[in-house]
């Protein structure tokens, strides 16, 4: 009787504990085929190598026919290319060899290079619409020499986004990542166990905990409006970065607390300073762990929103400078935040959530690659 | 053969905090034997031995009086203990190559001195492997990493490494402890064999150890140092009475 009602108590734990796991899974399996069945349609080669805005130029393009063999439709000789006729607008179909729209110049002179699926009209007239391909034909072979075209790079692309969110990666680890793994040096190697390392620890542990839309909004007072710089990335690469510095500390000093004492002694004990030691044994040791740190880091940094909308802003556009007007920049995440706050194209930010997910569990195996080929060169197998 | 003194040490105390770990020690260590240094756990022979190197200079809170001298010159006043510690070299109780080859290993003491030519380095590592009688054990694998041979041939690295570095003395504690019979039988020989060329100074636990390798035997007893003298006399006539009990097995 006992040892039935012993039984049926182990018989519902084990239930309660495999549905446990199986709600976890189901829940993960259920995110991942939402977003890749909502995202994955708006995922093309366009949309990852294209531009975000619609992008207008006026180009100057020295007229120079390219006879050739070409007896397509449509086929403009004076430029070398094919039109169509595309959503009402007039389109590059196709460039010949030797195109002299290949060699355009902008208003500004700097060489500007016409693609395929560029939408183009002549500059005296706002655009090409209402007419048909054969007189949009005639037009661009009217006349001789330079020819002014207005010239409309579709957009829709992701590509600023990801050269804006690799941009911070790269600016908050230069900074983040050697302030951090000093005061981690510091602290584990330097600092003298008592109070003062209880209040800096305490300290650090705490500032790991505080909500990111904080260090966005001390970014936003400090950063981009008492030291003027604007939404950039520089701004936003700071604020991430005292956002991280706790955890890069923190993760640092784990791995360094598991280096063994012995290989100090060795070292010491065969003459070596502090500092040898430390840039030769202990830091070489530890580097796997400080890898996974920045790599988990990366991770935090690619999925940040807060921190970064009121910091480095959400304009689409790749950043030419480290400050002010032109360095304001959406990366992947705020993009994606923007577009379901601002303008409601739930397609679009899904499809970013699918590359943000790819993003993620790249870094998550490359994290694990590590620390396997870690655990391996340890044994010395 | 006359007893030339290498270390001289005059009323030394070592506290931790407020604990005395060694007590008014007094002893003078000769160069080209082997002194042993045997006594129950928390005796102080371990402390003491660090004291030789100032290794207890890396743990918090140690305060030592006293003098020691290393051919007269002082080592806590007179000497830094960077350049003390490449002329008493130390070999630990547990076997502790770092996690790199076997060459980077006993290269890294010259290394750190400023030693880059390749030619020397080899001509380093090829002669301290062979006095610590494991080159030909090691040669074919001199790449692979340090971790990866056996605890005794893990130790024998250890002791070329330190040996690279050309000291004077090679303190060593308890080296075998960690060791099965046959690996300490070798580290024992290399031990007689290398106090040809160095003074050796070995903490154990293991008296048999002490008796077979040893010229002089120091006895610590709670942080004292109850009888020291040539290592014959004190296991065949102790003149201590706690001497006689610990060598006879009565406590210990």
């Amino acid at each position: 009787m006992k040892r039935n009602r012993r039984k049926i108590h182990d018989s519902i734990l084990k239930g309660l504990i495999y549905a446990s796991t199986t709600v976890t899974i189901g829940i993960l399996v259920v995110i991942m085929g939402f977003v890749l069945y909502k995202g994955l349609p708006g995922i093309n080669i366009n949309f990852l190598t294209r531009m975000w805005d619609n992008e207008t130029t006026i180009v100057d393009i020295n007229r120079n026919p390219v006879t050739g063999e070409n007896s397509e439709e449509n086929y403009v000789e004076s430029l070398g290319i094919t039109i169509a006729l595309e959503d009402e607008n007039i389109i590059i179909k196709d460039i010949e060899k030797d195109s002299p729209v290949e060699d355009g110049l902008n208003i500004k002179e700097v060489p500007y290079e016409l693609k395929e699926k560029d939408i183009i009209a002549k500059a005296d007239k706002v655009t090409f619409r209402d007419i048909t391909v054969e007189e949009a034909v005639a037009a661009l072979n009217e006349g001789t020499g330079t020819i002014r075209l207005k010239v409309t790079r579709p957009g829709g692309g992701i590509v600023p986004m990801v050269i804006s969110t690799l941009y911070i990666i790269l600016l908050t680890l230069l900074i983040a990542a050697p302030v951090g793994i000093c005061a981690a040096i510091y602290l584990n190697e330097y600092a003298k166990p008592g109070k003062v390392l209880n209040i800096i620890r305490f300290a650090i542990q705490n500032l790991a905990g505080i909500p990111s839309i904080i260090y966005g909004l001390f970014g936003m007072l400090v950063f981009v409006q008492n030291l003027k710089m604007q939404y950039s990335i520089l701004a936003g690469g700071l604020t991430l970065s005292i956002m991280l510095l706790p955890t890069i500390i923190s993760t640092t000093e784990e791995t360094l607390k598991e280096v063994p004492n012995v290989y100090r002694q060795g070292s010491m004990g065969l003459g070596a300073t502090k500092l040898q030691t430390i840039s030769k044994i202990i830091l070489p040791s530890a580097l796997p762990g400080i890898l996974v740190a920045i790599i988990l880091s990366i991770g935090r940094i690619v999925g940040e929103s807060a921190a970064l909308i009121w910091t480095a802003g959400t304009v689409a556009q790749i950043p030419s400078s480290l400050v002010g007007s032109e360095a304001g920049a959406a990366t992947l995440t705020t993009k994606m935040y923007w577009l379901i706050k601002e303008s409601a194209d739930l397609e679009a930010a899904t499809s970013i959530a699918v590359v943000l997910l790819a993003l993620v569990i790249l870094l998550n195996m490359v994290s694990k690659l590590i620390t396997r080929r870690f655990l391996r060169s340890r044994t010395g197998k | 053969m006359k007893d030339i003194t290498k270390f001289s040490v005059k009323d030394l105390n070592l506290f931790y905090g407020n604990f005395q770990a060694l007590k008014n020690i007094n002893m003078d260590i000769y160069k080209g034997q082997i002194t042993a240094f045997i006594g129950p756990s928390g005796c102080g022979k371990s402390t003491f031995l660090k004291t030789i190197n100032r290794m207890n200079d890396l743990i918090e809170g140690v305060t030592v009086n006293g003098t020691v001298t290393l051919d007269g010159v002082d080592i806590y006043k007179e000497m830094d203990a960077i350049s003390l510690r490449t002329r008493v070299g130390m070999v630990f109780q547990q076997p502790n190559p770092f996690p790199m080859s076997i060459y980077d290993n006993v290269a890294y003491g010259p290394r750190i001195q400023g030693i880059r030519k390749k030619n020397t380095l080899d001509e380093i590592v090829e002669k301290s492997l062979r006095q610590a009688a494991i080159w030909d054990e090691v040669k074919d694998k001199l790449k692979k990493s340090a971790q990866a041979v056996s605890g005794g041939q893990q130790q024998r690295v250890c002791i070329a490494r330190t040996l690279a570095i050309e000291p004077e003395v090679i303190l060593m504690d308890e080296p075998t402890s960690a060791l099965d019979p046959i690996s300490t039988l070798k580290i024992e020989d290399l031990a007689s064999e290398l106090k040809k060329d160095y003074t050796i100074i070995i903490v154990t636990h293991n008296m048999q150890q002490a008796g077979r390798i040893s010229d002089k035997t120091a006895f610590f007893l709670t942080g004292e140092v109850i009888e020291y003298g040539d290592t014959e006399q004190i296991f065949n006539k102790p003149s201590n009475k706690k001497t006689e009990d610990y060598i006879t097995g009565r406590f210990g």
